[in-house]
């Protein structure tokens, strides 16, 4: 299989090389787009001659120049939100005027993502929402990222300022694997730490052309792990879009110096795309982001049950054992009565009787530190993309491109996760075609500098006090106080003071430098974990249709593989031994009108094996229904899967409670898991045996309808009905060194399917009314739901059952038409969340984000004053994650227009 | 048209606006929940001391609280509610009995002999910290028979023969129905207060101010006791014997054998080791007398032994009870292959419990108990002790060796020093004299 695709892609490759040739137009017609209305220039409109499909492009300032063989010749000019104009040019040396005319556009999207083929949004099979670059530029948010919020059914965990997971159709979470990000065609998925990047790498806002999201499976066309959704980056061609732009944006956070005092916000971005030729064109840009993180603050009592939590009463003060979700160091807890008061007791016998009558048990935990205390709360993110655009012919273009990401930010997992100076680089070379596209991209991954901050900070208490010391002092202090008749509770809190005397302060060098000192090492003497993990993929497509014509056909490729290092320090590779997983892939789709205007179908179907795993064939039928014109039905069964991520394959680290172990059978084997299985702590009576774990697996059965109506209003609505199967999840095991229960042992968390089917389903619907003089206003509202979760099952699907968005925008108003407002309001409903780092119930929250905005065409400028919560009304997306107060910003963008 | 607009207009603003002012719900994130402890309800150990049979004992605690005191002002850790003491409160008749046993006038001015320095030492004696000691907690742990607790009367800061959190420990104990602070029998437990307990005392809990080896040393009837635990502790750089005596974290039981007792074991085992000696001593003098008294050769031979024999045991004794009538008999040059320093020890030992055992804490019947011999022979079955509990207390005890016949008595007399012979209690145990050396084997 591997082979065979192999040499399909190179007989793509040299057919095409073969078929380069020159160009060799000899008039050169040259000429100014711009707005009929405002005479505006308008840029990136394609220019294309009569009875060609390769063309030109104005550039920034409207203007284009494009050869031909002969005159006259044809011009049609086209771009979105313009209507198309066919203009003849008889005389080469006139330049030609052309006014374009607005056009509602509303429905006349084209979407690729959807099928692979261009299609208008109004006729794709399945549900998918486009974001153009248009929308950024006027879009109330401080980040093009953060816009996919508002859109219909997504949900948007958010670690931090610059870390942000989107999802659809529930499970949502830091670092969702159940939702695929794919930038230019590739995954920005870290391949070792398993967690999409999102806007940390990636594109720079100035050079995202469009995103595309689509919700529900989409594995068919976008391999493992889009089970919920897809959401497809494309950046900007530079051949289409050219010149130097720029955005300096600069505003404000934390203005109520609730979290931290008020602090500046940095986003400035630069993009410079130049058409050198014909031929060539290329394209830089960057982009900075610097400003004070917001805060995750959430100190209530944490009380962990093996794998489990609750958020219970207590506070550092009045809870001997407390455990802050926020607070980190304070997971070290033992049992003082049992492991050192007893002991105290043998030491001091004139103690014994007395400590003989304490409770059996008393946990005390160590003293943490706040999140504010561990994290430096400067986030930075630094992005860094250029890419080499060569034609060969006038269909084959190579491409040569590269995404530099680095910066410091903190995400959320089974833990809180500092991320500094963590780097992540992707490198394309593609070559592509109208019909067909060849390409190869590496992640090469760097987890630079990054942290466990409760790993870290629990060895930090080590390293300045060892908890034996920490215990013994406090143990002593403890009888003491309460010889003196203290009660129990400010017994605790004495014995605190006295075994915390000396204890760093955060800020001071002495706390920097343990802290330092502490972090820098790997997992488990330290808080650092080493990750160089790469990725490697190369595939290839190949749309058949012009060549077999009763059919559109399109079938498709890949190779996939992970070289996962960490020197040991988090997968079972080892120092110059790096792991290699292997995946292939083919795809197949073929789609036909089956009734003109009426009836078009479309099947897909696609084939991975991990070398790991049993292959796996998802199939997925859709159907479009034409009921009238722009009034659409589209029906859809699609199934996706995913694979165990690389760390739950090959994971193999000490975590301080017990040991992360991958679902590899070379792992079991590593600790004798087989021959000696683990028992359930809860219940000592089960043994865990060997099982290979299987991948997760949906299928999902989707109705929805979109219409056009007076090319005004657009609706789209959708409901969808889901069943999960083979839930990878952990659960804790201990090992015994005998093989029975004994006061031994050895605990790990291992990767298992879970038995549990559970069904979602849920529906979605939005309008958007574009109303006389430029106002529009939408609406969706969308709603998720579990169904036959069994009790004590965690599914982990942490979604409010029930958000809505609501927006209000003017394009244009005011004298010319310059001004534009945009105001988006949005709610969820509160629920309980599930998350390995901490659950509880997370309350609803309204959150409102406007922004206004003056177009300046003459210097083909956009001044933009906006603000993201914009009423600094804390909310949090997460349990254990920041709360999110207001951004207000002002930005100034040059050649957007 | 340019009207409809603004009308759409106003309306959606005035929707923003409300959507806005509704944004301004958002709940802000909860703050950690303090868990509430209980208040506490009730008197304080203070209030409760308004009741005028504890006049005393608020006349007490007032002139202990009128000086400065390092471990708190009595009064002020008596009235804090937030506190958590166990108290042994003695009423007026308790302190009324006390002064009489201590031959003082039993009236309340009496209390005005004592300085506040001392009243305070003495009261803090019957406060212990952060716990309430309810006649439900006392189940000791075997072998311990009572519960060995802290009072708040702390020894001294720590040094090098003071352990840091040595405070001079108080004993609760249970026999049948009836609790007892060391041995002194309360006679109203568990009264609930808002920062405690309080149980009632029949006299006050007077804290003892020597270490056993004092009365060890110092009393003249235990001579030999002092002179055995000497001759254990030769060639011994530690002393252990001496040094755990004079210990005052220490927590022992000394069964103390009179001197009495010692000379009675002493001389009838010198005079068994002495009769063959004493024997073939005698069979060539008596030969000599038997030929001078005109008997053969032969038959002096013959009837010497048997006279030896029977003259021995007397002539023996007389000898043995020379020997051992006075202590140095321990360091006698011509018993030193027999009461070596090994043999000693492990006699003093076998008299020595490792916990503290008031007369009152001993069981109705007997029932076995490791002494300190069991530290070298883990098997060894110890001592058997017994107590009878009459209604003025302890009327008779016993002790009982492994190796002897009938068991020894404890000599009841639970005076103090020098009269007193049973229940002496000192900073690190209580000794009862007993009439009988114990015998391991």
């Amino acid at each position: 299989m591997k082979k065979n695709c192999r040499s399909m892609l190179l007989v793509l490759l040299v057919a095409n090389l073969i078929a380069m040739s020159a160009f060799a137009q000899s008039v050169t017609i040259t000429g100014l787009v711009r707005n009929s209305i405002t005479k505006n220039p308008v840029p990136s409109v394609s220019v294309v001659p009569r009875g060609s499909s390769i063309g030109t492009y104005t550039d920034e300032k409207g203007e284009f120049k494009i050869s031909v063989e002969i005159l006259p010749i044809q011009l049609f000019f086209s771009s979105i939100g313009y209507e198309m104009q066919e203009v003849t040019i008889s005389n080469g040396e006139v330049e030609t005027i052309v006014d374009f005319v607005p056009a509602s556009s509303l429905g006349q999207e084209v979407v690729v993502s959807a099928s692979r083929f261009a299609e208008r949004i109004l006729e794709s099979p399945v549900s998918i929402e486009r974001v153009s670059a248009s929308t950024i530029r006027l879009a109330p948010s401080s980040s093009y990222y953060d816009i996919v919020s508002v859109l219909k059914g997504v949900d948007v965990v958010a670690s931090s300022l610059t870390f942000k997971t989107p999802t659809t159709r529930g499970f949502s979470g830091s670092g969702s694997t159940r939702f695929n990000q794919i930038v230019d065609g590739m995954d920005n998925q870290a391949p070792g730490l398993n967690f999409s990047l999102g806007s940390v790498i990636g594109l720079t806002e100035l050079d995202v052309e469009s995103m595309e999201l689509l919700p529900g499976a989409s594995s068919v066309l976008y391999g493992p792990g889009g089970m919920n959704g897809t959401l497809i980056i494309n950046s900007k061609d530079p051949f289409r879009y050219q010149g130097l732009s720029f955005q300096i944006k600069t505003g404000m956070m934390h203005t109520d110096s609730r979290e931290r005092n008020i602090s500046p916000y940095y986003n400035w971005s630069l993009r410079w795309g130049q058409k050198v030729s014909e031929k060539f064109a290329f394209k830089i840009g960057s982009e900075l982001i610097q400003a004070q993180d917001w805060l995750a603050d959430d100190y209530r009592n944490y009380k962990r049950l093996g794998t489990q939590g609750t958020i219970v009463p207590g506070t550092r003060e009045t809870d001997p054992n407390y455990d802050g979700v926020n607070v980190y160091g304070d997971e070290t807890s033992i049992d003082l009565k049992t492991r050192v008061l007893d002991a105290i007791g043998v030491q001091v016998p004139f103690w014994q009787s007395y400590i003989s009558s304490l409770p059996a048990s008393i946990p005390v935990s160590r003293t943490g530190y706040t999140e504010n205390e561990v994290v430096n709360p400067n986030t930075l993110n630094f992005k860094f993309s250029g890419a080499l655009h060569y034609k060969l012919t006038k269909k084959m273009e190579v491409i040569l491109a590269g995404h530099l990401g680095s910066g410091n930010t903190v995400y959320t997992g089974s833990q809180r996760y500092s991320l500094k100076e963590l780097k992540m680089a992707q490198y394309k070379l593609e070559i592509r075609s109208p019909n067909w596209f060849v390409r190869g991209y590496t992640t090469q991954e760097n987890a630079g500098q990054s942290h466990n901050l409760t790993i870290t900070s629990q060895l930090f208490n080590e390293e300045w006090k060892p908890s034996p010391t920490w215990y013994q002092q406090y143990g002593f202090a403890y009888i003491n106080a309460k010889m003196a008749g203290r009660p129990d509770l400010e017994a605790h809190n004495i014995a605190r003071g006295v075994a915390d005397q000396g204890r760093p302060v955060s800020g001071t060098s002495q706390f920097r430098n343990i802290f330092d000192a502490v972090r820098s090492k790997p997992i488990p003497q330290g808080g650092k974990f080493l990750d160089r993990t790469d990725l490697y993929l190369a595939e290839g497509q190949y749309n058949l249709t012009s060549a077999i014509k009763v059919f559109e056909v399109i079938v498709g490729g890949s190779w996939k593989q992970y070289v996962l290092n960490s020197e040991g320090t988090l997968f079972a590779d080892k120092v110059g031994e790096p792991i290699k997983i292997n995946e292939l892939g083919a795809y197949a789709q073929v789609g036909k009108e089956i009734i003109k205007n009426f009836l078009k179908l479309t099947a897909a179907g696609r084939y991975d094996k991990n070398e790991n795993f049993e292959g796996r064939f998802t199939p997925r039928l859709t159907a479009l229904v034409k009921l009238a014109t722009d009034h659409n039905v589209r029906l859809s069964f699609q199934t996706a899967y995913r694979f165990p991520s690389t760390q739950q394959q090959w994971i193999d680290l000490n975590a301080g409670s017990g040991r992360l172990l991958g679902a590899n059978i070379f792992l079991w084997n590593k600790y004798d898991l087989i021959n000696n299985p683990g028992y359930n702590p809860s219940n000592l009576s089960e043994r865990i045996p060997y099982k290979e774990v299987k991948p997760e697996a949906v299928t999902s059965f989707e109705v929805g309808y979109k219409s056009l109506i007076a090319k005004t209003v657009l609706i789209d609505a959708y409901t969808y009905f889901g069943t999960y199967e083979d839930f990878l999840t952990r659960r804790d095991v201990i090992q015994f060194p005998g093989g029975t229960p004994s006061t031994t042992f050895k605990g790990y968390s291992i990767v298992v399917n879970s038995p549990e089917k559970v069904k979602t389903n849920g529906w979605g619907g939005s309008i958007e009314w574009r109303l006389p003089a430029n106002f529009i206003v939408s609406a969706n509202v969308s709603s998720d739901k579990i169904r036959n979760v069994p009790t004590g099952f965690r599914a982990f699907f942490a979604t409010p059952e029930l958000r809505t968005v609501f927006s209000f925008a003017n394009m244009g108003f005011g004298k010319e038409k310059l001004l534009g407002f945009n105001v988006n309001w949005r709610w969820q409903e509160g629920f309980f969340y599930e998350n390995d780092f901490a659950q509880g119930d997370l309350p609803a929250f309204h959150t409102v984000d406007a922004a206004i905005t003056l177009r300046r065409p003459k210097i083909r400028s956009l001044v933009k004053l906006g603000a993201t919560n914009m009423l600094n009304q804390y909310y949090r997306t997460a349990v254990g994650n920041p709360s999110i107060g207001g951004l207000y910003y002002l930005s100034f963008a040059y050649n957007v227009l | 048209m340019q009207l409809h607009i603004n009308k759409w207009f106003k309306y959606l603003a005035i929707t923003v606006v409300g959507l806005g002012i509704l944004s301004s719900c958002n709940k802000d994130l909860p703050l950690a929940e303090p868990i509430k402890q209980p208040e506490p309800t009730g008197s304080s150990i203070m209030e409760t001391l308004n009741d005028p049979n504890y006049s005393f004992l608020k006349a007490a605690i007032t002139r202990a609280s009128s000086v400065p005191s390092a471990t708190g002002s009595l009064s002020t850790l008596l009235a804090d509610k937030s506190a958590v003491f166990t108290f042994f409160a003695p009423d007026d008749n308790a302190f009324r009995t006390t002064f009489a046993l201590l031959g003082l006038p039993p009236a309340i001015g009496t209390i005005n002999f004592f300085r506040p320095g001392e009243l305070d030492t003495v009261l803090k004696y019957h406060l212990i910290g952060g716990e309430k000691f309810t006649s439900a907690k006392i189940t000791p742990v075997p072998p311990a028979l009572n519960l060995y607790l802290q009072s708040s009367f702390v020894l001294s800061p720590p040094s090098a023969t003071l352990p840091p959190g040595l405070r001079m420990p108080v004993f609760l104990g249970k026999q049948g129905p009836v609790l007892f602070a060391n041995n002194i029998p309360i006679v109203q437990p568990d009264i609930a207060v808002a920062n405690g307990i309080i149980h009632k005392v029949f006299v006050l809990l007077l804290p003892p101010s020597q270490v056993l080896w004092q009365r060890i040393a110092a009393d003249p009837d235990m001579s030999y006791l002092l002179a055995a635990v000497l001759r254990a502790d030769e060639g011994d750089p530690a002393k252990t014997l001496e040094s755990a005596l004079k210990n005052p974290a220490a927590n022992l039981t000394v069964f103390a054998p009179t001197n009495l007792a010692f000379q009675q074991l002493l001389t009838g085992q010198i005079t068994v080791a002495l009769i063959p000696i004493v024997t073939q001593q005698l069979i060539p003098v008596i030969t000599q007398q038997l030929i001078a008294g005109g008997a053969t050769q032969a038959e002096a031979d013959a009837q010497a032994p048997a006279l030896a024999a029977a003259q021995a045991p007397a002539i023996a004794q007389a000898q043995a009870s020379g020997l051992a009538s006075t202590p140095a008999v321990f360091t006698n040059p011509a018993l030193a292959s027999v009461l070596t320093a090994q043999t000693v020890k492990g006699i003093v030992v076998y008299h020595i419990l490792g916990n503290r055992a008031f007369s009152v804490n001993l069981p109705p019947a007997t029932a076995n108990y490791p002494t300190l011999l069991n530290g070298a022979i883990a098997t060894h079955p110890g001592v058997g002790l017994q107590a009878t509990l009459g209604a003025t207390g302890v009327t008779a005890a016993t002790v009982k060796g492994a190796a002897n016949p009938t068991a020894s008595n404890v000599i009841i007399n639970p005076t103090p020093a020098p009269g007193g012979s049973s229940d002496q209690h000192y900073i690190n145990g209580v000794l009862h004299k007993i009439d009988q050396v114990l015998r391991p084997q």
